[in-house]
Parts: structure tokens; C-alpha cells; sequence
């Protein structure tokens, strides 16, 4: 089984720091984010072909990211390139963690599993992001745009009080509200959870600080309307596509 | 002064006094108690030191303490002359103070969940994990909301032992099925935390060598 074609954001990039790594889910399937030392970003399948211990729970040492367990590291192309209990070893290149091409745009890290000919662009650069936060819930990616349509944010900047949500690539929203732009990245995790990554179009100098908190406080609203308020089956939504 | 810590190594509220002590520097004498599986923390010896038959227990001279964000007021009031660790001037005393409550009241839950499933005390797994999940997520409401201010602890400007009482709970949490997947403000806490001079792992908290 593969991922839904297209791009998928699988973190923000200001919540994975050079030299760590963590674990997340798309559709089900477990993959490890991590940044090495030199600041780029990789997305793995989460598995050492060891003994099946996740990646995530590893740590990175350089461009190498190592298994918990036995320290099995591995180079950024995800081939083995260390074996601690045998110091001396050549290790075989058939010993490779699955990679999969990792971009990073509107302040979140994007991936996909779509083969390299076939493979779209990834959503473009907006240029300045200031990152909010992810918010999680137990609910699919339609009904999660539902409540954000429901309960759409108050602008930070006044300007037109109309919200306007228009989805520009297959994961990525676009969400505005007054003199404020959003950038709001769908992640389906699993069948039963979905994380939307909630980033703003604009600078620092506008955003940083009260800005940013002005946008948490409406995903803590968000999410306490999630919990509180019951959203349509993603049934009934196919029913009605 | 001599202290003495009666500890189990698998106990996070010891390796909260733990972290206090090496974080510190503070010469001890350390006692193992045989929690798990010989419970000898709830025998008459240990009884008369704390009635409630819990860890840790701290002896500090004349004086025997129980709890450990209690005993970690006590070694910051009485063993940190700067007077970093627990602030007693403006807002960050109070700070300090919610986050100790709330480790030993709220987040209590996590040391319970965990207790269930590694020992097998019996408990509500469900309900503890949902608890402890609930703790932990108002904690990375905090960090986040913190960070919008460049604010990198718990309590104050600098790290105190609120930091410490709130670290075991969060960076043990895998021990009870909550992963640190959804925690990314946590995460970056706990790794300013584990560069803190004096910081200690325990069995559960890698040591990345």
C-alpha cells in the first residue's frame, strides 16, 4: 500500500531542530522526521531493518541517525553505514532504511512516495512563515475543514471580516481572515486522526509573538469545538461528493 | 549536614530528587530501597520516617522529608545560595509553585499509569493514560504558548525545579503507551532539559552516547 498521490506534510519545520528526529504517521504507516546537523530534513519509513525498532526513538550524530537499540547507523541516503558490534565491518550496501524525497515549504516539512517521473511540484514557497502550531484530532481531513469553516479565526490584521478557505495543493489550505493569510497543512494520520499544521503567510516583524499567539488561541478554540461538538462521518461526506 | 536519599532506581519521583541533587552537586548518601518487588518502603523502618510508605524520603540533618517536589523546595531553598532554582521574588516564586502542585496533583497521573504498567498495581489503564495524555497536553500548550514569548521553561527566565518535578513524567511517558510524537514544545524542552549541567538519565530515558 502507498500514500494518496501528491505532497504531504508531515511536520512543522521549526518542531524538528537539527540533530533530532520523530516519529509520526501517514495513513497508518509509521515514518520518522529528521533533521541532521547540517539542517536538512529527512522523511523515513520508521523502521531499522535490524530488529524493527523505530528510528524515531534514535538519535542523530552528524548526517548519521542512529537506532536505540544497537546503534546501527545510517548515511543520509538511508544506507547502513555503521554496525558498533562489528567496528571493522564493510556493511553490505543491501542494508537500507526506504527514503523518500523530502522538501520543505510554507514552514512544514512535505513528502511523498510518489516515484520520481510521476512526481508533482511541491506547493510553492509563500516566502515569510511564522509557524502557530499542529493540532490534533480524532476526526478525518474533511470534517477537520468543516469545524475550521465553522469556526474560522478572528483576523489579527483587520481587513475584509469574510473568511475565505481555498484548498492550492492536494494537502495544503489556504485560510483568510481580515489582513491575515493562513497556511494550513492536512495531515491524515490513520483512519481516526488527522494533524493540521497551522502556519502564517506573513513576517516577523508583523506576526512574531502576539500574532502567533493571537492564531494559538484559535486552534485551542478549534480544538475545544472538536471535542465538544460532533462532526459529520466522513461517511456522509462521500456521500455527498 | 549529611543528606541521605532512601531511592528506587525505577521510581521517577526519585530521579526528580536525583536530577535536584547531581543538578546541585550536592554530596549524598543514597539508600536502594527494595520497592519493587520487596515494597520495604511500606515496612515499620520506613513507616516511621514516612508514615504514607512512600518515595522518596529525604534526610537532611536532623530533619526527614517526604515528597518529592517538597524535597526539591528544600534543597533549592536551603543548598542554592544564587536562589535560581526556586525564586522567591516576583511572579516566578508563584510559577514555581503552580507547576510543583500541579507535577505532584495533575501529572500524578503519569507516575500512576506508569506505575500500572510496569509494576501492575492495579489501576484504570484507560482512564489513567487518557489523564496523564491530558496533563501532558497542557503542558505543551504552555511550552508553545511560551515559545511565542521566547520563553524556554516552565516557571521563569531560566530553569528552576519546576522544570525538574515535570521533566520525569514527560520524558518516561513511552513507559505508558503515550508517544512524544504530538509533543514537539516538549520535545525541545526536554532536550534544553538534558543539556542542563549535572543532568542524569535513568532506566527508560536513553543516554544517547
Amino acid at each position: 500500500m502507498s500514500l494518496a498521490p501528491g505532497w504531504h506534510p508531515v511536520a512543522l519545520s521549526g518542531s524538528i531542530d537539527p540533530g533530532t528526529s520523530a516519529g509520526t504517521h501517514l495513513d497508518g504507516r509509521e515514518y520518522v522526521v529528521w533533521r541532521d546537523n547540517s539542517g536538512v530534513a529527512h522523511v523515513w519509513e520508521d523502521r531499522c531493518p535490524h530488529r524493527g525498532m523505530k528510528l524515531s526513538f534514535g538519535f542523530v550524530r552528524g548526517d548519521h541517525i542512529a537506532c536505540l537499540y544497537h546503534g546501527w547507523q545510517y548515511d543520509t541516503a538511508g544506507r547502513c553505514r555503521y554496525i558498533p558490534a562489528h567496528p571493522d565491518l564493510d556493511v553490505p550496501a543491501t542494508i537500507t532504511v526506504p527514503v523518500f524525497a523530502t522538501v520543505e515549504t510554507c514552514g512544514m516539512i512535505w513528502t511523498t512516495t510518489d516515484a520520481a517521473p510521476n512526481r508533482a511540484a511541491p506547493p510553492a514557497d509563500p516566502g515569510e512563515a511564522m509557524a502557530v502550531t499542529t493540532l490534533y484530532a480524532d476526526i478525518g481531513p474533511l470534517a477537520f475543514l468543516d469545524a475550521v469553516r465553522a469556526l474560522p479565526p478572528q483576523p489579527f490584521i483587520p481587513g475584509d471580516p469574510e473568511p475565505q478557505l481555498s484548498q492550492i495543493d492536494g494537502a495544503l489550505w489556504r485560510l483568510t481572515a481580515g489582513g491575515d493569510v493562513l497556511l494550513l497543512g492536512m495531515q491524515r494520520l490513520n483512519d481516526v486522526r488527522s494533524a493540521l499544521h497551522v502556519v502564517i503567510a506573513g513576517s516577523a516583524s508583523t506576526y512574531a509573538g502576539a500574532g502567533q499567539s493571537h492564531v494559538f488561541a484559535w486552534t485551542r478554540a478549534l480544538r475545544h469545538r472538536l471535542a465538544t461538538v460532533p462532526a459529520k462521518s466522513e461517511a456522509t461526506h462521500a456521500e455527498a461528493v | 549536614m549529611a543528606l541521605v536519599l532512601y531511592n528506587y532506581d525505577l521510581d521517577e519521583n526519585c530521579y526528580k530528587v536525583r536530577l535536584a541533587l547531581s543538578m546541585l552537586k550536592l554530596e549524598h548518601e543514597t539508600i536502594a530501597v527494595n520497592a519493587f518487588p520487596g515494597r520495604e518502603q511500606e515496612t515499620p523502618p520506613f513507616l516511621a520516617l514516612n508514615p504514607m510508605g512512600t518515595l522518596p524520603i529525604l534526610k537532611d540533618g536532623e530533619q526527614t522529608l517526604f515528597g518529592a517536589e517538597a524535597v526539591l523546595a528544600h534543597l533549592a531553598r536551603t543548598h542554592d545560595p544564587a536562589g535560581t532554582w526556586l525564586p522567591v521574588e516576583g511572579e516566578a516564586f508563584a510559577a514555581v509553585m503552580q507547576w510543583l502542585f500541579f507535577a505532584s496533583g495533575d501529572l500524578s497521573a503519569a507516575g500512576r499509569a506508569r506505575a500500572n504498567a510496569l509494576f501492575g498495581p492495579p489501576g484504570d489503564e484507560t482512564a489513567l493514560r487518557a489523564a496523564a495524555r491530558r496533563a501532558i497536553m497542557a503542558m505543551e500548550d504552555v511550552m508553545v504558548a511560551n515559545g511565542f514569548r521566547a520563553r524556554e521553561w516552565f516557571a521563569d527566565e531560566r530553569h528552576t525545579i519546576a522544570d525538574v518535578a515535570l521533566f520525569p513524567a514527560f520524558a518516561l511517558s513511552r513507559d505508558f503507551g503515550v508517544d512524544h510524537d504530538e509533543f514537539p514544545a516538549l520535545r525541545k524542552w526536554a532536550r534544553r532539559f538534558r543539556a542542563i549541567p549535572g543532568f542524569l538519565t535513568m532506566p527508560g530515558i536513553p543516554d544517547y552516547h
